[in-house]
Order: structure tokens, then C-alpha cells, then sequence
């Protein structure tokens, strides 16, 4: 599975290269906002407020995508808003993977007590309505970035721990790990050296499908008012603020609306190519 | 056969009154025996019909204002006008008296005279009933029944706005409040009965057989709770009700455009600031940074745009000309950003600074819009901010229970009997809403309350009028225009009172 044979298997897929291609472009101009001729995103002039979308050559150079409703640069808060939702959920999605691929190995390893504790763990909270646990510690943390991330990851970590327990049980009685086991290596080093990079893959998947999810999730909260704190941009939150004026400006809330739906349409698209990659039934 | 022939000419009818121009189908089902419907969405829930638990005017006081009778009542004109008393005078400056209307009664029989309207005053000062609204009665001494139609009350000191108190002081019937609970049920005096109650969803009244006074011109109202303004506006314009309140301006175009409802707006009396926190730093001690806020922020701007030209920029303070002791004289303090930047650096303001700002959501027209401009603006002058939205419920918690409020927190103020003295109270050292304690002020202000005489009295509150203009313990913003929406069926006289009621409608 050389870096070679895998972007060759990604341009034979149509719908992998859709995915990963508009992701590379959101991540990219996101990432370059502030390097744009764009307006800052909190800048307002109340003057030009609700100024709709433009095409004309003349007016398109300074709000194309419209204004919002205190005369906002819509397309520069989408770029900044996006740039956060990204960051948000690239950073939910690491958190919770880290800590979920690491009580996953854990469990499946040591197996007995741990495993049973851990597992009833992620029963009890996959029994739970994920956005109602997320209201809830929201509400109990208050409303700030790194909240946001925490409560997203909280959200994710047991599906990762799902996935990594089930492969580990299987690896833990393969040759290798035996042999290891054999030579009195540590379970520490049994568990880094051996196990987490044969469980990677897995989890790598799991984490592009997560992150699709934790984008969804962001812009509800944000949506409610609990995610990301205004005046800073966040499409969640533009949606909700865009609501009230959908029949008088249309552009407030459809724009957020279209880049939440892209970015996770082509995330998604990038995951189950991913999936569909890594899966040896499959190829 | 012939069953089938009435059928089709039934299916024929629907058809030809679908085809029909709305307004002449409505006009037809109008003309039927049906008593005239009112329908008005309310934003926010109805929480108690009991008239001594509530001063919410815009929803409870609203609903209450149709089953009992006040004493008096303030019309659309906001004068007061003649209720169940016909004449009331102050004869000194600590007695009124009221002459009352004869032979009002409950619809149990119950009288409404002298004596219940005493049995009223004092259940409400009665400290174990604990009623919301008693602290408007912590002047009255002392109330005679001199006949059945007369009554006298003596205060304490002189209270000039006693009457204006009274109109929103509506009246039990003793006997049956001794076994029922005012809350939930209702045993009216007033033109309307209630014939359902569902909360959180709708209230239904009917024209009442019984009532003393001329009978209304609509046998339903119904007011519905609608939280959602965009839902309110499609009912409006689905012609589901006949009045919305909190109409952002940028809808009214699309509203007028339907031709079935019309949107407009009235100055209230309802004025928006900015709340400092000025027990604590940064603004305690710290005139020149109060005064560079008030600079930095185009209220002008605000009001042509957000309120697209409905409402007016506060003349640096909360009082509008409506009021009592208003002064004409007091101007705005103008959009200056190179003079705040000047005044934050008198206040020794060189760094960056950062200000917390609490927002209570979902109460106020277009807060998000207002509160995010301000800080777009405090922005431009170096003054970062950093806004927490909260629930209504939590904001007033933490301003009035826990005392936390941030060094700034958005709110706005209006004082329904429209006398100065009430509304400027809310910055007298001591009260829980003040969050500020100056001498000059306070003296001024209880030196109006021992004046009878209404010339001096005015001097007075103006001068506290004008030191809390030069003080700037808020940043003033603007008074909110009362903005509505109603359908053609009707014709409102609107308010800038949050006052709701059937009788200011006429059928159209």
C-alpha cells in the first residue's frame, strides 16, 4: 500500500476524488482567509446592511456573496467561520480519537475488569441521545471554543473505542504479538509498538466519517447558541441568525447552509472511499 | 338523489368560495351569525391570570386587563380614563379619593364596591400573600371606606402617581378568592370570560352577558403564543391572526406587499442601554471611559438602519418625552469616535482592553443585530468585548439574585404609570438594578418624592435627569419603536405601551 498505489486508487474513484478534492479546496481557502482581499469578518458598516449577492463586474469585488444583517461581509464570514469549524472539528475529532483508540486498546488488551468497565462505559453513553448529552454539557461548561471541542470529543470517543477493542482482540492472539509477549516485552511497548499501528487504519476511518458528524454537531450547538460565542463567525450560527430574515434575504442563511452541506457531503465522499480502501473484502 | 345534488352544489360552493378573493370570502363568512373573532400572537408565554402576581403588561397584564375592572385605565392616547372610578383627586398632598361607579358586580353576584377594591389593596400588602407587585403599594398608609362609592387612601408621603399606579391595578372578588386560586381560574367583572385556557399554547375569551360597561365589538379573542417571530409573521400573512408584535422593519415591505396585513410601528416608551457594571472596575470611578463608550457608538446609525428609521436615539438618558419630567433640553451625545479615543485615553486607557458584555436572548427586538454592531464599533476604538449570550431567566438571575453582572449587560427599561420618578428609581442608590451609587442623584430624585407641587416635582426630575446624562452610568442607546403588524380585518390603535386589548381594535 505505497503512497503511489493509493493516489492511483483515489483518481480511479470518482467519487473519492469529488471528496477529497473539495475538502483540499475548503481547507485551502479557509486556511488562506486572511491572505484574501477580504474584508475582516467582524467589520461591519450598517449602511450596506442586507446587500444581496452580486454578479455584476463592478460590485462583485466587494461583497460577492452579499452582506448580512449588520452589514457583515458574508463571504469573508464564511471563509473565517469555516476556518474555525475545521479547526474545531479536526481538533473534536483528534481529541476524541486519541482518547478513544487509547481505552479501545486498552480494553481489548487487558481484557477482564478494564474491558468490562470501559465497554459498559460507551454502552451507557451510546445510550444516551448524543445531542442531548451535548446540550447538556454545554450548558453545565458555558459556551467557549475549547468547550466546544471538549464536549465534541466527548461525544466521539466511543466509537473509536468500539472499533479499536474489536481489532485489538483480534491482534492480541496473532503471532507476532505472542512472540512479543514471549521475549517479556512490556505491555506498554506491546501496546504502542505492536497493536496501535495495526489499528490505525480503522481508526483513521472511523475519524474522516467523525468528522463530518462533529461538523454537524458544531453548527447545532452553534446553532442554539452554545457553541461558538459571536461576534466571531461560525456557520452554525450565521444559519440561526440568517433565520429570521430567509424570506426578506435569503443569502444570510443559504450560504452557511451550502458550505455546512459541502464540506460535509465531501468529507463524508473522502470517508467511504477511505472505508471502501482499506477494506480487503473489497479490492 | 337529491342528497347527491346538495352534495355537488355543497363541492360547487367550496369551489366558488376558494376562486373568490380572500378578503370577500372573509367578508361573507363575517356577515354569518358567528360572532366577530380576534386573534392576537403573543411572544411570549401567559403566565398568571392572578392580577397581583404579574406586572408583565405586553402578555399577563394584557390577558387580565379583558376579565377585571382597574379602578381606572390608560387609553391608546396613554390618558387615563374613568374605569370603575368615575372621579379621583388628590384633596391633599398625602389623601386621593375616589368616587366609585354604582352597581358593579362579579358574575357570581359578588359587588365591586369601596370595600372589595380596600379587601384588594390589602391583599396585596399583605406580606404573606407576597404579592409581585406589592412594592407599588409600600407608600399607601392606609385606606377608608367612607360609603359605598367612596374611597380614600393615605400615603405615607405624597404620591402624585398614585392614579397612574392604579391603572394597572386590577380587582379580585374577596369572597370567591377566599376559595379558588386566582392563578389558574377567573371569575370576571370585566367585558370578557375565560372560556379556555391552554398554557403554552393559547388563551380563549368570550363577550360576557353580565358586564357593566358597552359590549365589545368582538365576541372571541383568542391570543396564541408564538415564540418564533418568523412564525408569527407567516400566521399574520396566512391570516391566522390579526396582530404581531416585535416586527423586525426589514419585514415590513413583504408584509405590506401581501395586501391582507398591514406593518407599522408607534414610538414606545420603552428606551435600550448598556448597563455598566459601575461597582467595579473598569468603569467604577471611571467617568471619562463611561463618557468614551457613549462616544464611540453611532446610535444614529442603528436606528436609520436595524430599525430602519422607526424609533429615535435616546437623549442621554432613558426617558422619553412621554414622560413626566422628561427635559427637552437634554441632547444625545453625538457619534464621536475620535473623541472616545481622546476620553479612553483620560481614563488612562492606553493598552488593549477587553470587556465582558452579558446579552439576554430572545426577549428584545433584533438584540443580536444591536448588540453585535455596538461591539463591531467598540472594536474600531480599540475596546474589545467579549459577549455572552444567555437565557433571559439567567441574565436576570445573575443582575438582580447573584449580583454578577458583567461590567456590561444590555437591557432596557420602561415604567408603565409613564412618571419620571419611577423609571429614574431604577438608578437610585439602593436599588437592585442600579449597579451604581451617586449622592447627587439620589437626593434629587427622593427630594421629588416629598414634592407634591407638579412644577417643582418636574424641576426636580429633570435635574436628575441631566446628572445622569453628565454621570453616564450606561451607554445610552435608543428608544425601540413598537413595531406591529395587523391584518386587514381589523383597525388598531397602536400603543407604545405593550397595553393588548380588544378594545382598541375596531372591526373592519
Amino acid at each position: 500500500m505505497g503512497a503511489r498505489g493509493f493516489f492511483r486508487a483515489l483518481a480511479a474513484s470518482k467519487a473519492g476524488m469529488i471528496g477529497a478534492g473539495l475538502v483540499a479546496l475548503f481547507v485551502l481557502l479557509c486556511a488562506a482567509a486572511p491572505l484574501l482581499p477580504v474584508p475582516e469578518p467582524t467589520q461591519s458598516n450598517l449602511r450596506a446592511r442586507l446587500m444581496p449577492p452580486t454578479l455584476s463586474w463592478d460590485a462583485i469585488g466587494a461583497h460577492p456573496l452579499g452582506t448580512d444583517n449588520i452589514g457583515r461581509d458574508m463571504l469573508s464570514r464564511i471563509l473565517y467561520g469555516g476556518q474555525l469549524t475545521l479547526a474545531i472539528g479536526a481538533a473534536a475529532v483528534v481529541l476524541g480519537g486519541f482518547v478513544g483508540v487509547l481505552l479501545g486498546i486498552l480494553a481489548g488488551f487487558r481484557g477482564g475488569i478494564t474491558d468490562r468497565i470501559l465497554m459498559r462505559l460507551v454502552d451507557i453513553q451510546l445510550a444516551f441521545p448524543l445531542m442531548l448529552l451535548a446540550l447538556i454539557v454545554a450548558a453545565a461548561l458555558g459556551p467557549s471554543v475549547r468547550n466546544l471541542i471538549i464536549v465534541l470529543a466527548l461525544t466521539s470517543w466511543t466509537r473509536y473505542a468500539r472499533i479499536v477493542r474489536g481489532q485489538t482482540l483480534a491482534l492480541r492472539e496473532r503471532e507476532f504479538v505472542q512472540s512479543a509477549r514471549a521475549i517479556a516485552a512490556s505491555p506498554w511497548r506491546i501496546m504502542t509498538r505492536h497493536i496501535l499501528p495495526n489499528v490505525m487504519t480503522p481508526a483513521l476511518v472511523v475519524a474522516t466519517l467523525e468528522l463530518a458528524r462533529v461538523i454537524i454537531l458544531e453548527a447545532a450547538l452553534s446553532f442554539l447558541g452554545l457553541g461558538v460565542q459571536p461576534p466571531w463567525p461560525s456557520w452554525g450560527r450565521m444559519l440561526a441568525e440568517g433565520r429570521t430574515y430567509m424570506a426578506s434575504a435569503w443569502w444570510i442563511a443559504a450560504f452557511p447552509g451550502l458550505a455546512i452541506m459541502l464540506t460535509v457531503l465531501s468529507v463524508n465522499l473522502l470517508g467511504d472511499w477511505l472505508r471502501d480502501y482499506f477494506d480487503p473484502k473489497l479490492r | 338523489m337529491s342528497s347527491r345534488i346538495a352534495r355537488r352544489a355543497a363541492v360547487a360552493l367550496a369551489a366558488a368560495l376558494w376562486l373568490l378573493p380572500a378578503g370577500l370570502a372573509g367578508a361573507q363568512a363575517q356577515g354569518q351569525a358567528q360572532p366577530r373573532a380576534l386573534t392576537i400572537a403573543f411572544a411570549a408565554n401567559v403566565n398568571t391570570l392572578d392580577p397581583h402576581n404579574t406586572a408583565t403588561i405586553g402578555t399577563d397584564m394584557s390577558v387580565i386587563s379583558h376579565l377585571y375592572t382597574p379602578l381606572l385605565e390608560r387609553g391608546p392616547d396613554l390618558k387615563l380614563r374613568p374605569m370603575l372610578a368615575t372621579a379621583w383627586r388628590m384633596v391633599d398632598p398625602t389623601t386621593w379619593r375616589f368616587t366609585l361607579r354604582e352597581g358593579v358586580t362579579f358574575a357570581n353576584g359578588e359587588k365591586l364596591d369601596a370595600a372589595a377594591v380596600k379587601w384588594n389593596i390589602e391583599r396585596v400588602r399583605n406580606p404573606q400573600v407576597n404579592a409581585r407587585i406589592r412594592p407599588w403599594f409600600r407608600l399607601v398608609k392606609d385606606v377608608n371606606v367612607v360609603s359605598a362609592t367612596e374611597l380614600e387612601i393615605t400615603t405615607s408621603e405624597p404620591f402624585p402617581a398614585l392614579a397612574d399606579q392604579l391603572s394597572m391595578f386590577y380587582l379580585l372578588p374577596p369572597q370567591w378568592a377566599a376559595q379558588n386560586n386566582p392563578a389558574t381560574a377567573v371569575m370576571p367583572s370585566g367585558p370578557y370570560e375565560l372560556k379556555e385556557l391552554r398554557p403554552g399554547d393559547r388563551i380563549v375569551l368570550g363577550a360576557r352577558a353580565g358586564y357593566w360597561g358597552a359590549q365589545p365589538a368582538f365576541g372571541t379573542v383568542t391570543f396564541r403564543i408564538v415564540p418564533e417571530v418568523a412564525s408569527r409573521i407567516a400566521a399574520l400573512m396566512a391570516g391566522e391572526v390579526d396582530l404581531i408584535t416585535n416586527v423586525p422593519p426589514s419585514e415590513f415591505r413583504r408584509i405590506n406587499a401581501t395586501g391582507r396585513a398591514q406593518a407599522g410601528s408607534v414610538d414606545s416608551t420603552r428606551t435600550f442601554f448598556i448597563r455598566y457594571n459601575n461597582l467595579k472596575p473598569p468603569f467604577q470611578n471611571n467617568r471619562n471611559l463611561r463618557l468614551a463608550l457613549n462616544y464611540a457608538v453611532d446610535k444614529q446609525a442603528i436606528v436609520e438602519t436595524i430599525f430602519g428609521g422607526q424609533g429615535r436615539v435616546a437623549n442621554c438618558g432613558i426617558m422619553t418625552p412621554a414622560y413626566f419630567g422628561f427635559d427637552p433640553a437634554i441632547q444625545p451625545i453625538p457619534y464621536d469616535p475620535a473623541r472616545a479615543r481622546q476620553l479612553l485615553r483620560e481614563a488612562g486607557i492606553t493598552g488593549p482592553i477587553t470587556i465582558d458584555f452579558d446579552i439576554p436572548t430572545g426577549v428584545y427586538l433584533l438584540s443580536q443585530e444591536v448588540t453585535q454592531a455596538v461591539v463591531a464599533q467598540l472594536e474600531e476604538v480599540g475596546v474589545r468585548v467579549r459577549m455572552n449570550e444567555m437565557e433571559f431567566g439567567a441574565f436576570m438571575n445573575r443582575y438582580l439574585r447573584t449580583r454578577e453582572l458583567s461590567p456590561m449587560g444590555y437591557l432596557s427599561l420602561a415604567w408603565p404609570t409613564l412618571d419620571g420618578e419611577g423609571l429614574l428609581s431604577f438608578y437610585e442608590t439602593g436599588n437592585i438594578y442600579a449597579y451604581w451609587e451617586d449622592e447627587t442623584y439620589t437626593n434629587l430624585l427622593r427630594q421629588s418624592r416629598r414634592t407634591a407641587e407638579p412644577e417643582a416635582r418636574q424641576r426636580l426630575l429633570q435635574q436628575a435627569a441631566r446628572r445622569l446624562c453628565d454621570e453616564a452610568p450606561s451607554l445610552f442607546l435608543f428608544t425601540q419603536p413598537a413595531t406591529f403588524g395587523t391584518s386587514n380585518r381589523v383597525q388598531w390603535q397602536a400603543r407604545g405601551d405593550d397595553w393588548v386589548r380588544a378594545w382598541d381594535f375596531a372591526p373592519r
